[in-house]
């Protein structure tokens, strides 16, 4: 597989295309018992369609808290943040997360229930009949059948990923959002889900804002990549890897730009350490 | 650096060719007959049920204890399969079962209730903690003078009792419950659209079923223990009494075996709910889920 260069438009084409998602000047902030912390400053950013898009940077550059803010549980202090034209103001179906935990699925539910959960209270599908439907056939697709009628705690932590990958593209929302969502599986079945994601998008080209520390997921994953440095998150770069994939892990344009990024954030790895301990995320 | 830190020790490589089957003697082996029955739960109960009834029976029998003080098992039982099926036990335990029922319905409604409250409020929050720490304490059963002077003698104030011994056991859990739901399963549901009283409905109460179900079962031990109680307290003074009632009547008129069949059908009653009924929701809920094992 090749990154999907295919789906590359050039700068001129990129003009006319509408980004879908578009953060302007965010600044956001959160409480601790005792500290008001900032965790972005004017960030700013724009997703397009097809956009594997991935939020970078140490712990403590407010990712996770962007990729919230941007789900509707949090309100920017400064800025706005606005999908396909509207303002984003609460947490709702057409931004679908998927979390880190493996306890996002609900374990009262089997595999199939899980999704048809979603399909219905998201207000996807009004019939019982079609929600299956469609579970089966994103059940199918992350290499989940025979395990429909399992409940989660029977599952493995990369089938509990691969569940809620598939609900949360059974939900066809804007944009997908993925919190680190391999970073608790282990390094082989990590690079096995990454290949699958990469895998699913090749199919049906979704929208994706995905959240990591790993410089390496990054470049595999990500078709553009947000580099933010930490304590308070500010945008530090913006730079594509759409041609970067599993294959090009040895090439020398893979070690390249992630020297570049590495050297980006090993810049403030001082200020880090300093400042470790203060609150995360 | 120390000498004494160890060198590597250098060793050719090897790849294994094709990998045979593994063969082990011993793969799976049954165990003998006895072993598996004696591995079942229910067997060793009832073993033990069986000798602590022939102890007493050969107690009564062999020491030709008065039937009056101590009467043998084999009287008792045959006293309580008597009214059960020719006295009116069976309509005593109807009656109580059916206060019972009452008094446990409407102490969950209530707990729903507060509970509700809590969720959407700080203040609710802090009134079920602090109602909680107030009447946990106080055992239903001493409410039982104040009921009679509010609702008199009867089933009314039975409910009353039964309802302040359900409430708050069952409304701490639930708060306790909904409190540990954890964040993620909280912004799941918020993500799929669900607000208010569907989200309770739906993510809350599920995900806090474990402890909604052990409060539940503390719920009902108080009130078995708290209905019996109290209708040995008035129950005299009721037109139709309960099972309570039927301990006390017998009591009153000297009949030992009586007293014995009443205890025979509270204890009964409380195994059937509490084995039975409540082990059969868990299996088919949080142990199915894997939410508790």
């Amino acid at each position: 597989m090749n990154g999907g260069s295919s789906a590359v438009a050039d700068n001129t084409a990129a003009a006319a295309v509408e980004p879908i998602l578009d953060v302007d000047g965010v600044t956001l902030q959160y409480k601790t018992k005792e500290h008001l912390i900032t965790a972005t400053y004017r960030v700013d950013f724009k997703v397009y369609p097809a956009d594997r898009f991935v939020l970078l940077g140490p712990s403590g550059c407010g990712k996770s808290t962007l990729l919230k803010g941007v789900a509707g549980y949090m309100t920017p202090v400064e800025g706005a943040m606005t999908l396909k034209g509207k303002v984003i103001k609460e947490p709702g179906p057409d931004r679908v997360m998927v979390f880190q935990e493996f306890d996002q699925l609900l374990p009262w539910k089997t595999v199939k229930q899980n999704i048809t959960f979603a399909l219905t209270n998201g207000g996807k599908c009004a019939k019982q009949s079609e929600a299956e439907d469609i579970a089966m056939h994103y059940i199918n697709k992350v290499k989940l059948d025979r395990f429909e009628d399992t409940y989660p705690h029977m599952l493995s932590g990369g089938m509990k990923q691969r569940v809620a990958i598939a609900r949360g593209m059974a939900m066809e929302p804007d944009v997908l959002l993925m919190d680190e969502p391999f970073a608790a599986l282990d390094a082989l079945t990590r690079l096995q889900m990454q290949e699958e994601l990469l895998q699913l998008w090749e199919d049906t080209h979704f929208t994706v804002l995905f959240v990591t520390h790993s410089i390496e997921e990054a470049l595999i994953v990500g078709s553009r990549i947000l580099v933010l440095s930490p304590h308070p998150g500010q945008v530090k770069a913006e730079l594509n890897a759409h041609q970067l994939s599993h294959e090009s892990v040895g090439d020398p344009a893979f070690g390249e730009l992630k020297a570049k990024i590495h050297n980006m954030l090993f810049a403030d790895r001082i200020l880090e350490d300093d400042l470790e301990g203060k609150g995360q995320q | 650096m120390s000498k004494n830190v160890p060198e590597l020790v250098m060793r050719p490589e090897f790849e294994a060719g094709d990998i045979q089957d593994a063969h082990t003697g011993d793969v799976e082996r049954q165990l003998s007959i006895f072993e598996r029955v004696w591995n079942i739960n229910g067997v060793r109960k009832i073993v033990i049920l069986f000798g602590l009834v022939a102890t007493w029976q050969i107690y009564t029998v062999a020491l030709d204890v008065e039937p009056l003080m101590f009467p043998s098992f084999t009287l008792a039982a045959e006293r309580m399969l008597n009214d059960l099926f020719y006295g009116d036990l069976i309509w005593k335990i109807w009656f109580s079962v059916k206060v019972l029922l009452y008094g446990y319905g409407m102490g969950m409604g209530i707990a729903a209730v507060l509970v509700l409250w809590a969720t959407a409020s700080r203040l609710g929050s802090d009134f079920i903690a602090t109602a909680t720490a107030m009447f946990n304490p106080l055992p239903a059963i001493a409410m039982l003078p104040l009921a009679m002077l509010w609702f008199g003698l009867g089933t009314a104030s039975l409910i009353f009792v039964l309802v302040h011994s359900v409430l708050w056991a069952v409304a701490l859990n639930t708060h306790s419950g909904f409190k540990n739901v954890s964040q993620t399963l909280r912004m799941i549901g918020e993500n799929y659209g669900l607000r208010g009283v569907p989200f309770v409905w739906k993510v809350l109460v599920p995900a806090a079923f474990p402890s909604i179900l052990s409060g539940m079962k503390v719920g009902w031990a108080f009130a078995w223990r708290t209905l019996i109680g109290a209708e040995l307290v008035f129950g005299a003074s009721s037109g139709s009494g309960g099972l309570g009632w039927y301990i006390f009547e017998s009591s009153q008129n000297i009949e030992t075996e009586g007293v014995f069949a009443g205890l025979f059908m509270v204890i009964l009653i409380g195994i059937v709910v509490e084995n039975i009924v409540f082990r059969n929701v868990e299996l088919k809920t949080v142990n199915r889920w894997g939410m508790q094992r």
